[in-house]
This record gives structure tokens, C-alpha cells and sequence, in this order.
């Protein structure tokens, strides 16, 4: 069951296209001045986010014991909120469809509210709760100001992400990713599968969760070949959405000789994929190929380039959210994404069984800790990682 | 230094300042018809994500990109009617129009997007037309002589414009329209009729850039993608002073900078990309401090013509 809420950009957009007719109306008078909109880009994550559990430690220690709570009543309506709207084949697209398979599992419905923008979406979580949710999944860092704050006011459950702190008994739970721990697979892939020898990483913004996973990134390249050269990109401080910044990093990137491209974008992530289609493979490679990160762009993928993708997968996190406030225990801890739980990358038919084979194994020693990543938050952590 | 002189970093730097340069050129070019007649086009932004939204669409639907450059051209122009009818013929404020119809694009094509793309289609690989011997010069060749051919259309456009405004009637008539209407009035041409022109001209060519950078810039839209480059242009066409040859050289200097911080970073020469990141609007500014001073403006411009007024 899913219903969708109108689209508050839908709404924004009629509410422009108004304020454009009053400022036509406006002119009449010839002295008004209509103030011109401002936009936002989509953010993945937060900056003052710490990158890894590690680094931020569960709450359960310092939680209060929630033990003496009544368990709350089954969730029969659960809501999910997210930025952009649910089919951009990344972060939205994944969150939403992670939320419909978790409502599916209890047999609740889902409200979604998607393209919900990156202001202040207190409004839109109080008509959820008005439509009578119980449990709302934030699908934004952008949310964890708001989010919280509408769960202590009417005592609903919620997901945030990447603010660890956040995460109070009974009221929220914050969703930290070990997102290097696919990036490495990808790395190594991308090194099997190189011909030059030189890959790329194009970041759309100055993303923790960017970097991180860039980090990810050239630590596996450099597991199978530690010559690999390294060209790291960025398109903006927050370009997530800017398809052509995206194109025009990407092609640059390839004529620099990369003949395989990380990249991470949202949005941007299409016109990285146009570049990676249009490009002229640099000499010593006749193929140049695409690794995506969170969703799967395979039905989109017409040219055969896409590579494969560092999946984020968050029905695994969902469900034991679920289990969590039917057990009273919700919020007691935070929720760490990693390759044990929904981490993983896509296997397309592009890649080597051989290949395929080594990167299970790595998994496999991520999961039971025997490989250890660098972590690299920052940009600035990167590039020394790719320097050194 | 000897990394910045690289093939690699000066190929990187041509290439990307061309991508994001064409579509800055058409919306500069137009808008310089517009400001000769007297028109100050505000509306160039709208004018240009209307036109990369129905360009998309067009190219999409149809399976044609020149389909999708014509609808582009013919988004960009019906935006303009509003203008044309708004500012020129009814003589409302100039800027207050611009503005709304601005927004007005921003609002409805966010909503299309939403209710119509649904599914985030894009385009697949577009046409490059590559010129033989010419594509084989180091650093310029692959990045200057491999382009889509509305890059090639678009240099030829220039010619044009700098012909038109040089030796041909309507170039002296845009012109008296934006310095003395009056007296174009009184040689018996109509000063509404010459600055529709132009501004429906502004349109059309603010829609082609649009749609270019839907098209071949990014291969799909996404809502409020032109990033201000509509008000970039209408600066560049300012600083040109309605020269042609000057709004080549603005919008691929704009563009250049847009794409040195890649350039630097595909060449791996650590400077802060803020610091970068700065350059463009940088770029605007010495610009502005060294040329505005001198910058020629029609005497007319922005003001409405009301026969026997002046």
C-alpha cells in the first residue's frame, strides 16, 4: 500500500508559477520588485557529520533503559520523507523503496512525501501526522534539525542520518553509513578492469559521504595495484544536481586518460553517464566504463557502460527499526549501514567471474574485519591518501 | 608550472570552457539584440530553462535533437511574446516583467518535471561533427574542432549578428530603437515593431542555448539547471557593448573559469577549490572594475517608447 502526498516541489512550483503572476500584476504599478527564487541542490549528507560508527559509538550505553516503557502499538501507517522525488535511481528512489519493503513486511502503509525539498519540512511531517503515521523515516541529513524536534513534540518515531546524537530512546534513531567499505570493492574492480591504469573519481559536492567513499575507493585500486594512478575530481561545494557540471567534469576526467570513472552524484550522476557514453576512450583502452554509487541505473544503462554500483540498500536498517519500536526499544542505538546489512555492489554481466570472485572475497574480509579502510571524511583526507 | 602547460590540463580547459560557454554565447548574443533596441531582457533565464525544459522534451519524445533545438528556440520565443507584449507593447516596467517571468519559468517547468518526467529520462550520446586535419592540432584540435554541430551554427550566428548590426537597415533601426526611438519613429519605422523583433530574436536564442545545455550539456533536465547563467549573459552582453566578437570572448572566458578548478584537478595541482570556485564571478568583477566605467549603454534602454513623449 503507498500512497503519495503531492510532491511539495510540485507545490513550490505552482506557488512560483503564482508568484510570477502576481509579479506580473505587480509590474503594472512599475514600481514593484519581486525578489528572484532561490534553489537549493540536494544533499546526501551533512558535513558535520562524523563519517563512521567508529567515530561516533552507538548510544546504547548512554541512552537511559527505556525497559520501563510499554512497547508502543503495531505500526499500521508509516511515513517516509525525502529531498528529491523517488526516482532519481539513488538516494531518494533507494529510501522510498527501502520503506515500502520494511511497511510491506508488517503489512502497513506507507506514506510518502517525496521532492520535499531541503527547507524546513516541520510543516509536511505534521500532515503525516495528521494522516495518522506512526513511525517517519527523515530520508534527508538536512531533516536531523527538524526531525527530532517534530518527535519531541508529538512523540512519533524517527530516522535521521549521519548526526549520531541525535538518537534518543524511544523517539529517534540516526542512520550512520560505512560507505568506504563498498567504495573498496568498487576499487578494486576498477583496477581489474583498467586498461590505462589511471581511474577517475568525480565527487558532485563536498560530501563526507563523498569522500569517504572515494577514500574507499582508491585504498581497494591500490590493494590489487598499488601504481594506479588516481585523477579526483569535484564538481561544486554542492553540485549534486548539476547534470551538466557532472558531463563536463567527467569528460575532462576521461581526457586525462581514465578509462574507468567513480562517480558520485545524484542528479549529476546522468550527465556523468552521457560523458562516460559520448567519450572517446583514451589511448590504450577501448572501453571506457562507469561505476555509480546507492542505486542502480542498469534499466537506464542503453550504451552497456555502467559497470556496476556501490549499492546502499536500507530495508535491512528499516525492518530492525521496525522490531525496534514493537520491542520498546527504539532509539536505544543508532543504526550503522555496512556491507553485513546493505552495503553491497552490483554485479552486471560487464564483470570477469574471476573478478567477481575476488571481490566477494574482500567483502567477506571487510565483514569479519580482516581488511581495515582508511577512513577520509575530508577532502583534503583523500588527496593525501591518493599523494601518499 | 610545468603541470599547469600540460596537453591534459590545457585540453580539460578548452573542452569544458567550450561546454560551458556555448550556451552562455547564444543567451549573450541575444540579449545584446535585445539591449540595442532598448529592451532589457531580464527574462533571459526564464527564457532559457523553458527552453531547456520543452528542448528536452522535444529531443526526447521525438527522437530528434533537432526537433528538441526547435522547440527549444520555440520555448524560448513564446516566453518572449510575454515580454514583447508586456514591456514593448504595453510599456511595463522593464525589470519587474523580467523578474516575474523569470519565476514564473522556474515554478512551471519544476512543476512539469515533476508531473511529466517522471521516470528521469535522459538522452543518450549526441553527434559530434569532427572537422578533418583541423581535429588532429594538438590541445585545440580534439576540443575545438569535435563539436556539435549547433556549436559551428553558433560561431556562424555571430558572423551574422556582427554583419547585421554593422551594414544592414535593420541593424541601424535596432540600433536608433535603443538610442532614439523617436527619431526612428519619425523616419516612419515602427519602434514597437523593430524591438519585438529583437526581443522575440532574444527569446529564440536564449531558448537555443537552454536547449543546447539540456541536449548535449547534460543529456537530461533538472529543474532551475541553468544556474543564473541567464543573468551571467546578460552581464557579458553588457561588458561586450553589444560587439559580437566581445560576447565570444566573455562567455568562453566565463566558461574557461568555470572549468579551471577541473582543469587543475585533472592536472593534480592542489589549490583550494574555493579559492576557485571563486573565479568566475571573480572574473565578473575585474571585468566590470576595469570595462564598466567605459561600457556603452543605449540611451534608451529599459524605457518604455510612448509616441510624442520625448
Amino acid at each position: 500500500m503507498r500512497r503519495t502526498l503531492l510532491g511539495p516541489i510540485a507545490r513550490a512550483g505552482a506557488l512560483l508559477a503564482l508568484v510570477g503572476l502576481l509579479g506580473l500584476a505587480a509590474a503594472c504599478g512599475g514600481d514593484d520588485e519581486t525578489a528572484p527564487a532561490t534553489t537549493e541542490t540536494p544533499a546526501a549528507t551533512t558535513e558535520e557529520a562524523p563519517a563512521t560508527t567508529e567515530e561516533a559509538p552507538a548510544t546504547t550505553e548512554e541512552a537511559p533503559a527505556t525497559t520501563e516503557e510499554p512497547a508502543a502499538p503495531a505500526i499500521t501507517v508509516m511515513g517516509v520523507v525525502a529531498p528529491e522525488k523517488a526516482n532519481d535511481y539513488g538516494w531518494n528512489q533507494q529510501g522510498v523503496e527501502g520503506a515500502q519493503t520494511a511497511a510491506d513486511s508488517i503489512g502497513a502503509e506507507l506514506l510518502v512525501a517525496d521532492g520535499a525539498g531541503y527547507e524546513d519540512v516541520t510543516p509536511i511531517l505534521n500532515q503525516l501526522a495528521d494522516d495518522g503515521v506512526q513511525f517517519i523515516i527523515a530520508q534527508a541529513s538536512g531533516y536531523n534539525t527538524a526531525a527530532p524536534e517534530f518527535a519531541q513534540a508529538t512523540g512519533i518515531p524517527v530516522i535521521t542520518y549521519d548526526k549520531p546524537d541525535n538518537t534518543t530512546p524511544g523517539l529517534v534513531a540516526d542512520i550512520s553509513t560505512s560507505s568506504q567499505q563498498g567504495a573498496y570493492l568498487a576499487g578494486i574492480l576498477a583496477a581489474k578492469m583498467s586498461k590505462t591504469g589511471t581511474l577517475g573519481i568525480v565527487e558532485s559536492a563536498d560530501d563526507t559521504n563523498w569522500h569517504k567513499q572515494a577514500g574507499g575507493f582508491v585504498a581497494g585500486a591500490r590493494s590489487v595495484n598499488p601504481d594506479v594512478k588516481v585523477i579526483l575530481t569535484q564538481i561544486g561545494q554542492a553540485g549534486y544536481a548539476d547534470a551538466a557540471g557532472g558531463k563536463r567534469v567527467t569528460e575532462s576526467v576521461i581526457a586525462g586518460g581514465a578509462d574507468v570513472v567513480f562517480g558520485m552524484g545524484d542528479g549529476s550522476s546522468f550527465g556523468m553517464l552521457q560523458a562516460v557514453e559520448t567519450a572517446t576512450p583514451p589511448e590504450g583502452a577501448d572501453t571506457v566504463w562507469f561505476i555509480d554509487v546507492i542505486g542502480d541505473k542498469s534499466s537506464i544503462d542503453e550504451k552497456g557502460v555502467l559497470l556496476s554500483s556501490v549499492l546502499w540498500d536500507f530495508t535491512q536498517i528499516f525492518e530492525q527499526a521496525l522490531a525496534d519500536i514493537a520491542a520498546g526499544t527504539f532509539g536505544n542505538q543508532g543504526y550503522d549501514l555496512n556491507v553485513s546489512n546493505g552495503l553491497s555492489l552490483l554485479q552486471t554481466d560487464h564483470i570477469p567471474a574471476d573478478v567477481w570472485a575476488e571481490i566477494e572475497t574482500a567483502a567477506a574480509g571487510i565483514a569479519d574485519g580482516s581488511i581495515e579502510i582508511p577512513l577520509t571524511p575530508a577532502l583534503d583526507d583523500v588527496n593525501a591518501l591518493i599523494g601518499g | 608550472m610545468s603541470k599547469v602547460l600540460t596537453e591534459t590540463f590545457l585540453t580539460a580547459l578548452v573542452a569544458g570552457g567550450l561546454l560551458a560557454g556555448v550556451p552562455l554565447l547564444l543567451a549573450a548574443l541575444g540579449e545584446s539584440i535585445s539591449e540595442r533596441a532598448g529592451v532589457l531582457n531580464i527574462g533571459l533565464e526564464g527564457m532559457m530553462l523553458l527552453g531547456g525544459y520543452v528542448g528536452f522534451s522535444g529531443a526526447l519524445y521525438s527522437g530528434f535533437t533537432w526537433v528538441g533545438f526547435a522547440a527549444g528556440i520555440g520555448a524560448g520565443m513564446f516566453v518572449a511574446v510575454f515580454m514583447a507584449v508586456l514591456c514593448v507593447r504595453l510599456g511595463l516596467d522593464q525589470i519587474v516583467v523580467g523578474i516575474a517571468l523569470t519565476l514564473a519559468a522556474e515554478g512551471l517547468t519544476s512543476l512539469l518535471h515533476g508531473a511529466i518526467l517522471t521516470e528521469r529520462p535522459r538522452l543518450g550520446a549526441v553527434e559530434l561533427v569532427t572537422i578533418p586535419g583541423l581535429s588532429g592540432i594538438p590541445v585545440l584540435g580534439r576540443s575545438v574542432f569535435s563539436q556539435h554541430l549547433v556549436v559551428y551554427l553558433t560561431l556562424g550566428l555571430v558572423i551574422f549578428t556582427w554583419w547585421l548590426f554593422r551594414s544592414t537597415n535593420a541593424g541601424l533601426n535596432l540600433r536608433a530603437a535603443g538610442d532614439k526611438p523617436s527619431a526612428l519613429d519619425a523616419a516612419g519605422v515602427s519602434v514597437v515593431a523593430t524591438r519585438t523583433w529583437a526581443v522575440l530574436a532574444t527569446g529564440a536564442l536564449g531558448g537555443l542555448g537552454g536547449a543546447y545545455l539540456a541536449i548535449v550539456g547534460a543529456g537530461t533536465f533538472e529543474p532551475f539547471m541553468t544556474n543564473g547563467a541567464g543573468f551571467i549573459a546578460i552581464v557579458i552582453a553588457m561588458l561586450a557593448r553589444a560587439r559580437p566578437f566581445w560576447v565570444v570572448v566573455g562567455a568562453l572566458l566565463i566558461g574557461m573559469s568555470l572549468q579551471l578548478q577541473t582543469a587543475l584537478q585533472v592536472a593534480s595541482i592542489d589549490v583550494p577549490i574555493d579559492v576557485v570556485n571563486m573565479l568566475p564571478f571573480l572574473a565578473v568583477i575585474v571585468v566590470l572594475l576595469l570595462f564598466g566605467r567605459r561600457a556603452y549603454l543605449p540611451a534608451a534602454l529599459g524605457l518604455p517608447y510612448v509616441r510624442g513623449s520625448r
